[in-house]
């Protein structure tokens, strides 16, 4: 089935258009507002359904969480990139190397486990940032279903009870050669800041992340073609 | 901001250090003020010599303008210091070329973020930048200094912008080793700030990009040079909004919450939100008012006035002035500890003796550039015993001419 994003209902279509004018990319993103989930009639423990018709259908459901209460927001991230899904899983996978793609990052510790599910490892951030160091634990590895999960635990940062999923599936249109990429994320939005404010803080870092990932990709990609032929 | 960092250091230090830790951390602090203050000296004297080696250079072959033969060649008078303070790395850089262009002497302070490379590209390149676009304005005779000026500090931050982004892209070009290996994508993220100085025989020109600044002293009131390019600044905001870009609180006013400043070298990422255009301004120079510019980071800025730098540097230059032996105005806003170091300085000798002729001017001289270091040096002290959680780095140049 084909991947075709579409508004979200709730959404402001202005919303998307502002966030392309932001920043040019192939990175979309939507998310809800903690008034919407209000409006919605929302009760506690229904499932959010802000990102419906963004998140491509094949990885919908692991994307999926509870609406976001009162102080909470979530958005997701899409990307595309020209690469076989193995070699961005490849990358994707590597929890204790979070440079191989990330930005932003200064060095990487791990404080306990060896890559694997339950593996905790500290971030430092580089200067000029509103963060110094980011405590964070993986939470899922499928090597089968390509998801993987992170959770915040701790840290010199503004983002609490930050929890993140990321997806990667082979693109419809181009199975064997491109990939789509999704990450999705829940946050409390910090005291002072509006849930606009905390998304768009979140979804600079994370578009950032998934256009540093593709170009990673596409690199190791290449090389492996070229080592092939 | 200050006070957040403040508060942040505090509580990490409290949670994880005992007193050994803080001890070798003081120690560790004073450790490197000895070797930077060392590194002072050296520094200065190694831009001497390379000052003499330019002038032989512009003798040779340099043409000078009309409007420079009127006048002496004044020689440069400044000294700087840059410290890594209480951050974890060194980010920043300082540049000092004097005689950079017949008669004329460049000063610059870049602090950087994210990694160091752009500010240290800064350092080694501004200059060399400036004196190729000066030269290719030497020929517009239309445009008056001002003006001229103007389209030389924005093409040269233009280059050196361009500059910044392609030596991450691993040109041919020598680049310096740094932490983040200077791979795309993921070093740009990476820029710095960019005041510079140039020190001409009527006019002091002044670019800026980004929060470090340049305040000037003169008739003893302290005249800001350069107005820092913070995010919220309203023309700023205005800006970035027409752009398309958003500006949020997060620790202070931030480009998408991520940098606190709305123009810096680098930083590719958040264009066109975050520019390299400096601001520029050309003061016409005012003898007998003029007393001296300092240039710095806002590691200094952020817990020092211009008002209270500018009586720093005052007292101190006035101080080797009257050649008095009692420092104690000067040392006096720095907690016994840090001041402490000040006292091993050997005082000054006796009245100097007219007789000596040129080696008594060469000494005066020599003095004065120490004064000029000292203040810098003071300057730093200052800052840190305010608890700045940045870099600090600056310059202090004399802008006194002396009697013939």
């Amino acid at each position: 089935m084909p991947c075709i994003p579409a508004s979200s209902p709730g959404i402001p279509h202005q919303h998307q258009h502002q966030h392309h004018r932001a920043l040019a990319g192939v990175g979309m993103a939507v998310g809800c507002a903690a008034e919407a989930a209000v409006a919605a009639a929302g009760v506690a423990g229904t499932r959010c359904g802000a990102h419906d018709g963004e998140v491509p259908m094949e990885v919908a459901r692991h994307h999926e969480h509870a609406e976001p209460g009162s102080g909470r927001c979530c958005s997701a991230v899409v990307q595309h990139v020209a690469a076989p899904a193995a070699a961005v899983w490849s990358v994707v996978r590597r929890f204790d190397q979070p440079q191989a793609y990330k930005r932003f990052v200064r060095s990487c510790a791990l404080l306990a486990g060896d890559g694997g599910v339950g593996t905790l490892r500290e971030v430092r951030v580089v200067s000029g940032l509103p963060a110094a160091s980011s405590r964070e634990r993986l939470e899922i590895l499928d090597d089968e279903s390509h998801v993987l999960s992170f959770r915040v635990v701790g840290g010199e940062h503004r983002l609490k009870n930050y929890l993140s999923v990321t997806t990667v599936h082979p693109s419809p249109s181009a199975p064997t050669a491109a990939t789509v990429v999704v990450e999705s994320y829940v946050v409390d939005v910090p005291p002072g800041n509006t849930p606009e404010d905390t998304r768009v803080f979140v979804d600079t870092i994370v578009k950032c992340n998934l256009q540093s990932l593709a170009k990673t990709a596409e690199k190791l990609a290449a090389g492996a073609r070229a080592a092939g032929s | 901001m200050a006070e957040i960092c403040c508060e942040v250091v505090a509580g990490s230090s409290s949670e994880g250090k005992g007193p050994e830790c803080d001890t070798g951390s003081r120690a560790a602090r004073r450790r490197r003020m000895e070797i930077r203050r060392l590194r002072v000296v050296a520094e200065r004297g190694a831009e001497e010599e390379t000052s003499g080696k330019r002038r032989r250079l512009d003798g040779g072959g340099g043409e000078a303008s009309t409007d420079e033969e009127d006048r002496e060649v004044e020689r440069a008078r400044y000294g700087f210091t840059s410290v890594c303070g209480r951050r974890r790395d060194m980010e920043d850089s300082v540049s000092a070329c004097p005689g950079f262009l017949p008669g004329h002497h460049f000063f610059g302070v870049f602090d950087g973020h994210g990694c160091s490379h752009v500010a240290t590209s800064c350092g080694q390149r501004m200059h060399e930048i400036v004196v190729d676009e000066a030269g290719a304005a030497a020929g517009s005779a239309g445009l008056d200094e001002e003006a001229r000026w103007r389209g030389v500090m924005e093409r040269s931050f233009a280059r050196m912008d361009a500059e910044a982004v392609a030596s991450s892209r691993g040109s041919v070009a020598p680049a310096p080793t740094c932490r983040c290996e200077m791979q795309l994508p993921k070093c740009d993220h990476v820029g710095s700030t960019a005041v510079v100085a140039v020190l001409g025989p009527r006019h002091v020109v002044v670019a800026n990009c980004g929060d470090s600044r340049a305040v000037l002293c003169r008739g003893g009131a302290a005249i800001p040079l350069s107005c820092d390019h913070k995010p919220d600044r309203p023309d700023e905001l205005e800006r970035i909004h027409a752009a398309g870009g958003r500006v949020i609180f997060w620790d202070g006013a931030r480009v998408f919450g991520m940098l606190a400043m709305s123009r810096a070298i680098g930083d590719s990422y958040l264009k066109p939100y975050v520019i390299c255009d400096p601001e520029v301004r050309v003061m016409e120079r005012k003898d007998g008012e003029d007393e001296f510019l300092i240039l710095a980071s806002d590691g200094l800025w952020d817990v020092v006035s211009n008002e209270v730098a500018c009586n720093v540097v005052r007292a101190c230059l006035r101080s080797s002035g009257r050649r008095e032996r009692n420092r104690s105005s000067p040392t006096s806003n720095l907690s016994p500890r840090q001041s402490s170091s000040s006292g091993d300085e050997a005082p000054n000798d006796g009245a100097p003796s007219a007789a000596a002729g040129s080696e008594s001017d060469e000494e005066s001289a020599a003095e004065e550039d120490k004064a000029c270091a000292e203040a810098a040096v003071l300057l730093t002290k200052l800052a840190l015993a305010r608890q700045t959680s940045d870099n600090v780095s600056v310059v202090v140049v004399n802008l006194r001419r002396r009697k013939l």
